[in-house]
Formats: C-alpha cells, sequence, structure tokens
C-alpha cells in the first residue's frame, strides 16, 4: 500500500470529520437494527392480545422517533463522509495537474494525451469511490453484518447458524462475479473504442469514401464492428444478470430456511411468531452487508489500482530542473554559444542534430535555414531547454545553460513555435499571458509590433474577442501574429522564432521582420522563407542535422549552395504571384 | 486561462422533457417487438412471483404458525390452540397436562399463552399438521425462488440482446446517414462531434431504453402490484399507510429538479476540466516558456474547486434526499404498526396479515429511492435523443439528383467536360471562375499553378463533392448532376495529397472499396504500383496492420500504397492530386514510376506540383486565382513564354 500514502494526508487531516461521520454510520445502524426489535414487540403483544391502543400509539412514537434520529444523522455522515471523498479528488486532481507541468517536453512527447486525460478524469474517480462509498459500504457491512447476526442470535442461536448457511456464497459469489465483472466491463469498453476508432476513420477518411463509392463496405464493416460490441455486451450481461439475481436467490434461500426451520421452532413455541417475524427483518439488514462486502472489495481493489497508476506518474521526477550548481544567475546577458551540440529524442532513435557549433554576439540575429527534419526546430527547442542536449553543451555568457536557475533563465527567453498555440479565452488573454498586469499601452504597442492592430480593430469586440478552443475563429495568420505578440511583449533578452510568417502574406510578413529586426535582443530565427533571413548577422543552412553552410547573406550567395538555390527560387516564386 | 462554457456546453434543451422523442424511438422497437413482448411478460412473471414471496409468509403465519383465534366463543378471550382428540397419540399428551387443557367433547383447547408449557416433543405431536403445512409452504416457496432465478436471468440476458440490436440498427441508421451527407457537412461539424452522435449519444439511448423499460414494467408494475395485493387485504391500512405518498411524490420531484441542477453544473465542469488538462497537455511546451506553470496552476485549481462545489452540492441534495425517501418509509411502516395493530386488536386483520403489510410496504420504497438517478439517466438520453434525430431530419442529400436522371447506366467515360464553370464555397467568393476545358477518354491533362488557385476545387467537383455554382460538367455530354453519383464515382479513383490509409490490413486497405480480387490480380496491383518492396520488406507481407493514421509506415510509402488502391479499382478516370510533401527521392522516383503505370492507358486529370509529372500530360492547363490563364502542349506553352515558362524556370534551379 505504497501508493496509500497519496491520501493518507487527506485522512489525516479530515480526522475529526471522519470519526463524526463514521460515529453517525454505527449509530444509524444501530437504530435500524432497533426498528425490526419494535416490530417484534409489537407482534408479540398483539399475538397475545396483551397491548390497548394506548401501547400502539408508543410504539408508533418509538419507530417515528427512532425514523427522525436516522434521517438526521444520515444526513451528517453522507456528507461528512462522501464530502471527504471529493475533497480527496479535489486534492488529488490538483496535486496531478501541478506535477504533470513539472515534467518535461520529453515526457509528453511519449505519453499519449488520451491516457493522461484517463489518470485525471477516471483514475481520480475510482480514487474517490474508493475512498467514499468504499469506505462507507465496508464499515455499513461490518457494522450492520455484525449486529444483525447479534440480534438474530440472541433470539435463537442455532437458528441463526442455519440462516447464515448462504451468506458466505453471496460473499463469495459477488467476489467470483465482480472480478470476471470488471474484465468483462473493460472488454465492452475495448470494443467501444474500436467502435468509435472506425465511426471516426470513416468521418475523417469520408472523401475517400464518396470518391470510392465504398459506402455499403464501410457500411458493412461499421455493422461487425457494432455487433462485436454488442456481443461483448451480451457477454458482460451474462455475469450481471447471474450476480443480482443470484444474490437475491441465496437470500431467499436464508428465508427459506426460516420459513421452514422457524416456521416449526414457532409452532413447537421455542420462539415467539414476534420473534419469527423479527428475523424475517434481520435477514432483510444481512442481505445488503454480504453483497456489499462483495461490492466494496472490488471497490476498493479498484480504487487502489488507479490509485497505483496516478502514484506513478507523481513519482515521476521532472528530468528537466535545477541542478545543485543552478545559481541564479545575475547577469543574463551575453553570447549564445553551441559547442559540439549532439541530440536524439532517444537512445534508440537516430542523431537529430550532430556537433553543433556557432557563436552569437548578444543583441545580434541569427537566421537558419534547411530542408524539412533537417534539426532546425529540434536546435531551437534546445536552447530553452525543452529538452536537453545529448552531448556537448550550450552556454550563454560562458555558462553552462544546465547551470543556471530554469525559472530565471526561462523568463528571459520568448519562443514562438511553429504551430501557435492558442488558447480558449480572449485575445488579450493570449497575448498577455507570460506577462499578466501589463498596462493597456503596453499591450497596444506590442500589437502593432506584430501587425495585427488593424486585425483586431476589425474584430467585434476587438482585444476582448473570444476565439474558443484552441482559437477556432482565427486564421493561421492571425494565430501566429497573436503568438509573435505575446513574445514581442515579453521583452526579452533572447527571441526564437520558428517559421514567424510562414501563414501571413507577404507585405505583412515584412513588416513584421522589420519590426524583429530592429529589436535589441538576441534573435533566432528558422524560416522556409529566405527573405526573411536576408538581413540576419550570421545564417546557418543545416541538413540532416548537421551545419551545411553559414555565414553573411553575402557569402553564401556566392558560394551557391543550398541557400543561394533556394533563395534564386524563391524569388522567382514571388514573380510568379505578380504575374 | 479563462474558460467560456459556452465553447463546451452545446446548447441547452429548451424543453427538458418530449415524449414526442420518445415516440419516435418506436419505429426502430417494431422490429423487435415480438422479443419485446417477451421480455415484458417475464418482467411481469417476475413481479408476481416477487409479491407472492411476502404473501406465502403470510400464509404460513396464519395458517399454521399462529393458531387461529377462537371467534366462535368469546372474542376476548384470547388465542387458543383447539386439538382433536381422536388423533394419533393426542388423548395421552392431553391427559398429561391437565391444568393446562379444557376439553369439550371431542376437542381439547389450550390458550396460546400457555403452549410454551408443554414439552416441544408433545407439541410436534399435537401440531402435526401445522409441522406438515409449514414443510408444503417452505417447498413451495424454494420452487418460486429458483423460478424466479432463472426468469430474472433470462429477462435480463432478452432485454439487453433487444435494447443492444435496437441501438445497433439506431447506431447504423445514423452511420449511413451522416455517410450520406455532403462533403460541404463534413466541413461544417468537426469529426470528433459526428463521432460522439454515432456512438456516445446512441450509448446514452440504450441507457435510457434499458431504465425506461425496467422502470415502467418491472418498478412500476411492482408498484401497482403492491397496491393492489393490500388493498385486497385490508384496503383501510393500505389507504392508512398511503398517508405519505403524497409527500414522496412531492420530495422526489423536488429532489429531481435539485440533483438534475446539481448534475448539470457537474457536467460542464468535467468538460471544462478536461478541456483545461487537454489545453495544458497541448500547450505545455508554451507553458512552461512563459513560466506560466502558477499561473496556469491557480486558474485549474479555481476550476477544480468549482467542481468541487458542484459535486458538494450534489452530495448535499442526495444527503437530504436519501434520507428524507428513507424517513417516509420507515413512517409508513410506523403507521402500519399502529393503525394495522389496532386492526389486529379489533380482529379485522390477521397477524400474518400486519406482517405481509410490512413486508410490501418494505418492498414499496425500494424502487422509490432510485427515481432520482432514473431521471438524470432519463435526462441524459433525452438530450442525445434530440440531438441524434436533428441529424436524422436534416435531409440535405449528397451530390443530388437534378432532374431528368439519366436512366441508362454509365457503361464508360469517353468524354469529359467543363463548360464555365464557376464555384465559391462561400457566397461571393469565387474559388473558381468560368473554367472550361474538355478531354476524351485516353487522354491526361495537367493542372499547374501555385496554391490556392482552385485546382484541388476543380477535382471536388468533378467527384461531385460539391456542385457548381454556374456551367456544368459533362460526362459523355451529360450533366454530371443528372448521373446517380454511385455509377460515376464507381469508374474513377481518387488519388490524393494526404492518402487517407484505414487502421486494417494493407490487403484490406488495397482492395478498398473493390470487388474480391484473385491473388495474381493483386500481385499486379502491388506489381504496377511499386508496392512489392515494400510489402516484403515487412514481417505480416499483406496483412500488416496498418496503425492510427498509418504511422507505422513512412509517408511516401503511405502514397504507394494508395496508388495501390487505385490500380485495384482499375478505374476509368485517375483524379490525382500530387503530394507536395517532403519525401526521399528513391521513394519519389518508384512513387513517379507508379504514376505513370496507373495512367497508361486511362484517362487521368493531375494536379501537379512537379513539372515533371506535368509533362506527362497531352494538355497542360495552367491555373491562377481561379482562372486558366494559359493552357496548351509543354512545347507550346514553354515556346509562350509566360507563367507556364516561369514555373519551369523556377524549378531547374530548386
Amino acid at each position: 500500500m505504497k501508493s496509500f500514502k497519496l491520501v493518507l494526508p487527506y485522512f489525516q487531516q479530515n480526522c475529526l470529520i471522519i470519526v463524526i461521520g463514521i460515529s453517525c454510520l454505527i449509530v444509524v445502524d444501530f437504530l435500524q437494527l432497533i426498528i425490526p426489535r419494535i416490530i417484534k414487540w409489537a407482534i408479540d403483544d398483539l399475538t397475545s392480545k396483551s397491548v390497548d391502543p394506548q401501547g400502539l400509539v408508543y410504539y408508533f412514537s418509538y419507530i417515528l422517533g427512532i425514523a427522525v434520529a436516522m434521517g438526521g444523522f444520515r444526513y451528517v455522515w453522507r456528507r461528512c463522509l462522501i464530502g471527504m471523498s471529493r475533497e480527496v479528488e479535489e486534492g488529488l486532481r490538483n496535486r496531478l495537474f501541478f506535477h504533470l507541468q513539472t515534467l518535461s517536453a520529453k515526457y509528453f512527447d511519449n505519453a499519449k494525451t488520451g491516457d493522461l486525460m484517463a489518470h485525471a478524469t477516471n483514475d481520480i474517480q475510482h480514487v474517490r469511490m474508493g475512498v467514499g462509498m468504499g469506505v462507507v459500504a465496508l464499515t455499513d457491512a461490518i457494522i450492520m453484518g455484525a449486529a444483525a447476526i447479534g440480534f438474530m442470535a440472541y433470539i435463537h442461536v442455532q437458528l441463526t447458524l442455519y440462516v447464515l448457511i448462504p451468506m458466505p456464497f453471496i460473499v463469495i459469489g459477488t467476489r467470483f462475479f465482480s472480478k470476471r465483472m470488471h474484465q468483462r466491463y473493460q472488454d465492452v469498453q475495448a470494443a467501444f473504442s474500436d467502435l468509435t476508432e472506425a465511426v471516426r476513420e470513416r468521418f475523417a477518411g469520408i472523401r475517400i469514401v464518396k470518391a470510392h463509392h465504398s459506402e455499403p463496405l464501410e457500411t458493412s464493416r461499421v455493422d461487425d464492428i457494432s455487433r462485436k460490441y454488442i456481443k461483448q455486451n451480451i457477454r458482460l450481461v451474462k455475469i450481471t444478470s447471474s450476480l443480482f439475481p443470484m444474490m437475491v436467490f441465496f437470500s431467499n434461500i436464508s428465508l427459506a430456511i426460516i420459513l421452514f426451520l422457524g416456521g416449526r421452532q414457532t409452532i413447537t413455541a421455542e420462539i415467539t411468531p414476534g420473534d419469527f417475524v423479527a428475523f424475517i427483518s434481520y435477514l432483510g439488514l444481512l442481505t445488503w452487508p454480504m453483497m456489499a462486502l462483495g461490492w466494496v472489495t472490488n471497490l476498493i481493489q479498484r480504487g487502489k489500482a488507479s490509485l497505483d497508476r496516478i502514484a506513478r506518474i507523481l513519482e515521476r521526477l521532472p528530468d528537466i530542473s535545477d541542478s545543485n550548481l543552478s545559481t541564479a544567475s545575475e547577469n543574463l546577458n551575453g553570447a549564445l554559444s553551441f559547442e559540439n551540440v549532439s541530440f536524439s529524442y532517444g537512445t534508440d532513435h537516430k542523431q537529430v542534430l550532430e556537433k553543433i557549433s556557432f557563436m552569437l554576439e548578444q543583441g545580434k540575429i541569427l537566421g537558419i535555414a534547411g530542408p524539412p527534419g533537417s534539426g532546425k526546430t529540434t536546435l531551437l527547442n534546445l536552447i530553452p531547454r525543452l529538452y536537453d542536449v545529448t552531448e556537448g553543451r550550450i552556454c550563454l555568457n560562458k555558462t553552462n545553460i544546465k547551470d543556471i536557475q530554469l525559472s530565471s533563465f526561462r523568463s528571459r527567453i520568448a519562443f514562438m513555435p511553429q504551430e501557435p498555440f492558442i488558447f480558449a479565452g480572449t485575445i488579450k488573454d493570449n497575448i498577455t499571458f507570460g506577462c499578466p498586469g501589463l498596462s493597456d499601452s503596453d499591450l497596444i504597442q506590442a500589437v502593432k509590433k506584430a501587425a495585427l492592430y488593424d486585425t483586431i480593430q476589425s474584430f467585434p469586440h476587438g482585444l476582448d474577442t473570444v476565439v474558443g478552443e484552441k482559437g477556432v475563429i482565427l486564421s493561421g495568420g492571425q494565430k501566429q501574429r497573436i503568438a509573435l505578440a505575446r513574445c514581442l511583449i515579453k521583452s526579452p533578452g533572447i527571441l526564437l522564432l520558428d517559421d514567424p510568417i510562414s501563414q501571413v502574406d507577404t507585405e505583412t510578413g515584412r513588416a513584421i521582420m522589420q519590426t524583429v529586426m530592429a529589436l535589441p535582443c538576441t534573435v533566432i530565427i528558422v524560416s522556409h522563407r529566405l527573405s526573411a533571413l536576408k538581413n540576419a548577422d550570421i545564417l546557418l543552412v543545416l541538413d540532416k542535422g548537421r551545419i551545411l553552410e553559414h555565414g553573411s547573406h553575402a557569402e553564401l550567395m556566392e558560394s551557391e549552395g543550398y541557400y543561394a538555390r533556394t533563395m534564386r527560387l524563391q524569388e522567382i516564386e514571388k514573380e510568379l504571384n505578380d504575374y | 486561462m479563462t474558460t467560456n462554457a459556452s465553447f463546451f456546453e452545446e446548447k441547452q434543451l429548451d424543453k427538458a422533457y418530449d415524449f414526442r422523442l420518445i415516440l419516435r424511438i418506436y419505429p426502430y422497437l417494431k422490429p423487435y417487438r415480438l422479443m419485446l413482448s417477451f421480455s415484458i411478460i417475464m418482467a411481469m412473471a417476475i413481479t408476481v412471483l416477487n409479491l407472492s414471496l411476502p404473501y406465502i409468509t403470510k400464509i404460513a403465519i396464519d395458517q399454521y404458525i399462529i393458531p387461529k383465534t377462537g371467534h366462535e366463543n368469546d372474542s376476548h378471550s384470547g388465542r387458543r390452540l383447539n386439538v382433536d382428540l381422536s388423533g394419533h397419540g393426542v388423548a395421552e399428551i392431553v391427559d398429561r397436562y391437565p391444568d393446562e387443557f379444557v376439553i369439550s367433547g371431542s376437542l381439547a383447547m389450550i390458550e396460546y399463552s400457555r403452549l410454551s408449557r408443554l414439552e416441544p416433543d408433545d407439541l410436534k405431536v399435537l401440531r402435526k399438521d401445522d409441522l406438515s403445512g409449514i414443510t408444503f409452504i417452505a417447498v413451495i416457496f424454494v420452487t418460486i425462488i429458483i423460478i424466479d432465478f432463472i426468469l430474472n436471468f433470462f429477462q435480463q440476458i432478452v432485454m439487453e440482446y433487444t435494447g443492444q440490436k435496437i441501438m445497433h440498427d439506431l447506431r447504423m441508421k445514423l452511420f449511413t446517414h451522416i455517410q450520406d451527407m455532403p462533403v460541404s457537412y463534413f466541413n461544417q461539424n468537426p469529426v470528433a462531434r459526428l463521432v460522439t452522435r454515432t456512438t456516445n449519444d446512441v450509448q446514452n439511448m440504450q441507457e435510457m431504453f434499458t431504465s425506461i423499460i425496467t422502470f415502467v414494467f418491472m418498478d412500476l408494475f411492482l408498484l401497482a402490484g403492491i397496491a393492489i395485493v393490500i388493498l385486497n387485504m385490508s384496503w383501510k391500512l393500505s389507504l392508512t399507510s398511503f398517508i405519505v405518498l403524497p409527500f414522496v411524490i412531492y420530495f422526489s420531484i423536488f429532489f429531481s429538479g435539485r440533483a438534475r441542477e446539481a448534475f448539470r453544473i457537474i457536467r460542464t465542469k468535467t468538460a471544462e476540466i478536461n478541456t483545461h488538462f487537454s489545453e495544458t497537455i497541448t500547450g505545455i511546451k508554451v507553458i512552461q516558456l512563459f513560466r506560466q506553470e502558477e499561473n496556469n496552476y491557480q486558474k485549474f485549481k479555481k476550476l477544480n474547486h468549482e467542481y468541487y462545489q458542484a459535486g458538494m452540492k450534489q452530495v448535499h441534495v442526495f444527503a437530504i434526499f436519501m434520507p428524507v425517501i428513507e424517513l417516509l418509509g420507515i413512517v409508513s411502516v410506523a403507521v402500519v404498526i399502529y393503525y394495522g395493530g389496532m386492526n389486529v386488536i379489533s380482529d379485522e386483520i390477521t397477524i400474518g396479515v400486519l406482517a405481509a403489510f410490512i413486508s410490501y410496504i418494505k418492498m414499496f420504497f425500494r424502487p422509490i429511492r432510485d427515481v432520482a438517478e432514473k431521471y438524470n439517466i432519463m435526462q441524459n438520453a433525452m438530450s442525445s435523443a434530440e440531438r441524434l434525430f436533428q441529424i436524422i431530419d436534416n435531409q440535405e442529400k449528397d451530390a443530388p439528383l437534378e432532374s431528368g436522371m439519366v436512366h441508362e447506366p454509365l457503361l464508360s467515360i469517353s468524354s469529359l467536360e467543363a463548360r464555365s464553370v464557376s464555384f465559391g464555397y462561400v457566397k461571393d467568393e469565387p474559388v473558381l471562375k468560368d473554367v472550361s476545358f474538355s478531354l476524351q477518354a485516353g487522354d491526361t491533362i495537367a493542372i499547374v499553378g501555385p496554391t490556392g488557385s482552385g485546382k484541388t476545387t476543380l477535382m471536388n467537383l468533378i467527384n461531385r463533392f460539391y456542385s457548381p455554382d454556374r456551367g456544368q460538367i459533362l460526362v459523355n455530354g451529360i450533366d454530371i448532376r443528372r448521373i446517380p453519383s454511385e455509377q460515376l464515382r464507381s469508374k474513377m479513383a481518387l488519388v490524393t495529397q494526404d492518402p487517407f490509409l484505414f487502421s486494417e490490413s494493407i490487403k484490406e486497405n488495397i482492395l478498398h472499396g473493390t470487388r474480391e480480387l484473385s491473388d495474381k490480380e493483386i500481385y499486379s496491383a502491388l506489381e504496377h504500383s511499386n508496392c512489392k518492396d515494400l510489402v516484403e520488406r515487412l514481417p505480416d507481407g499483406l496483412d500488416t496492420i496498418l496503425s492510427e493514421g498509418g504511422a507505422s509506415i513512412s509517408s511516401g510509402e503511405r502514397q504507394l500504397i494508395s496508388i495501390a488502391r487505385a490500380f485495384a479499382r482499375n478505374p476509368e478516370l485517375i483524379i490525382l492530386d500530387e503530394a507536395t510533401s517532403y519525401i526521399d527521392s528513391d521513394t519519389e522516383q518508384k512513387i513517379q514510376k507508379a504514376l505513370i503505370n496507373l495512367m497508361t492507358n486511362r484517362t487521368s486529370i493531375i494536379i501537379a506540383h512537379r513539372l515533371s509529372t506535368a509533362r506527362l500530360a497531352k494538355m497542360i492547363l495552367v491555373m491562377k486565382k481561379g482562372v486558366i490563364i494559359e493552357s496548351g502542349t509543354h512545347e507550346a506553352l514553354m515556346s509562350k513564354r509566360g507563367f507556364y515558362h516561369m514555373l519551369n524556370q523556377m524549378e531547374k534551379i530548386a
């Protein structure tokens, strides 16, 4: 129960509440057991005709009083215990979320979003059920079970023993079936995912489906998969529809035993008719705890399995973090240099960058070009330590960046990724994302620099326009410029731009590049539009992870390599567009 | 991150309940009415059996366990047991307890309260008949519970099977309906939403179906049954114990409303939490780089706390509802004890009736407790149903036939012509302007031009994914709007930029949408499409399953497979949207060769991004901004030194 540590603090914090909750639960259980006693007394009195209407009023008011008290206590335990489980849920989810944010990009490359989402929802819910209903059902089962048996034994020991014969079958049966039920339930879920995926593919590939007129075929494929799903469901139902009737069956067997043996004993006057009826009532109370015992073990097991999965994530240490040597370096200016940097995404992956070395003075601009897959984006990712280098080192002002406090280092860097990340919220939220609490004039300034001002003016709510999840209402170019404004407003020391003008028109692109060139910070730009790089101080051309060419625009044009060829190509392309 | 609920919640339903929706499900039930009736009959039988159990107990108590009171003599003298002295061994026993028995004629009477003074063995002799009676009752009881068990099992299986079948039909109906929608529909509706409709929403309906049937035919029937049985036993006592019913109904309705509200908030918040989680995961790099972890965490924490509060509200609602319903249940037991007890005293009912009453009243309250839960399921299913039928009611048709449909089947494509075709996806934003061209069977034409010039749109029109706003596209001189689309499309093959492969085996992907091919034909398709090496390299060969999105093979190889797929269809007209993506030169050459093989002896329209591909064509159309600006053979266009010439210059440098 190592992962139990995760929920232990919540139990400790809510110690008092749990004690109150469980006490109330126990009180309710006992009150519940008293009612059959009262019924017994009433029946016995009625049988021997030794009761008058006044006596019945007493019985009536006893039951009523107990009922009201039970209602009150029930409310309290539900609030305390179920409420506590909700608190555990909230706390665990917060913790998981917080922890995930500390993990590096590498972790997220290998983790499936769907899995992580499942941890955040299903697993945490299972834990909640385990600690909430699990605790309640367990307490209930033990207290009620023990007390009901006690009361029955008080009436007649031998009869009690007979009545209990079917009970172990209920516990064992519930366990046996619910284990299989869980397995088959997962099979049903898997079949459901297959179905979802099959439908998704057909809708995503609708053009091919239509162009090939394969609608009938697709229908029959989906039909098959849907039938498999039915089959899995039926397999599950075979279990569930045996489980519940089986439990009812066994508890009815107990009832039959009472009827037969208890009935005989009542006839031979060994027990009273009141005892007989009360026995039947107690049996009713006993059935639920027996079922609960089987059910609760599964609930707790499932909760534990989920807790283990969550614990595995929480145990994972962030692989990019401050080392012992890290200092909150006061001087985060100076030259940025790559010294024999090599990188691969994993030991069994091929090298993405090989022995890259260059030096970029403070305030200078570096342009990087190269065919797709040459390692340009990876190179940019290494600078803010989204990934750490495999070999070599990256230095800022001659200090290895691994030895600089991560948070202060990253605060100096602004990064604009290829795929701009826009979240649901207003445009203003999206831009001021990195530095909340800036003045509106700063905001307008950044927006203008990113050539976004006129566009935003055309939106109905201006900067307060809500953009929707992943920025659905924006065009690619608009998203890029928002991401750029987000970088500019930060006034960073180092600005990293990954293909910043790929989706904007030429005019806007030119305006943006002018702004960027005039910035006082160190800039690294990756671009497929070489015209954007022309004015950079140094240019690098990467190919298959190596530096193929480097130098100034003029030098590279002279050398007649990739850069010069591509440059000419793009000039003609531009001419074509103006044709 | 500010989250805006309106982005997650699709519009709320105006009316919570709409029974017209339930009526709409009826046609789907009809084919299964036999199975359904069978299941319902079994459900009723189960209810009857369940109701009989307390009744049997009552009989046991009244007939055998507790001796009848001596009405005929004196109702105030208490219960007595009468024994027949002529019975075997009875007289000797009566003789042994001279103080206890009062003898009158052939009968000996003993007061009930004095029975315990007798030896159990003696009582066994005296009450021989009662004992055999109770044995008989116990046997009946066991028989009933065995039948009950078996019926329950089969009822649930039949019920579930029928339900699943009905939902399967509904799902397939929905799937084919969506599949038959025009391509523009898929542009307006995100795939994820359509998938949710066909899977999750149908699933919700399934839950509703099962719970409605159990509710109506088991719970309501049980309630009615109990009411009838107890009214029969004693209508006065029944009516008195029903005093609590109005309160039960009132509280159920009141709390259902509250629970629904809490449930709705929880759902909204769950959606928001999920969105925030997935946004954080996809944007993790940016969040870390802009050091927004703390800020983002605070926002999440706030959201999570709102979820917690909504959850607590639900806990609160149930913490009141459940105890209140239980309380009312116990109150009615108390009423039965008091009022029923009075009736027993006045000898209007027997003790057995009283005991049975208590059992029935307890049974009565069991289904009522679940009402709120069932209400939620209904609520959920109703909104699903509404969304489903909204789609089914959308009668937009893919490639609708214009009046004057051609009745003769399209045997082959001998010519294709575009006549002054104009088209725009959005009104007043034309993508194609007055485009005309024609080709004969066996011709190859290539369309070249910069991105956004309308090349792919033209392909969409020939495929009938869209219809031209003005002008016509004619096959064999007939407007394609008058030819059934399946006839037209079955003569064509589409090879697209980003080939879409299914997560099935390579073989299934190649045979996609065609008749079964012989091994020889498949082999020849692989050979011509240059796929042989690829298939031989893979350990499972043709049976290799392509994982999600076909990720286990490279994008060039995916294109080769899509070419093999076109071969397998043996089409007359090839529409090729050439790939622009970066592919290594080796694969590139393989693709080129495969394409040349494919185009041999076929009519082809190529959207060419590489001019080397365009050169294969007899005629080249040069497009720019939706207009054909140049056309002719490669040589003619080159000598014209226009736009095409420039394009060629550009490629030479690259």
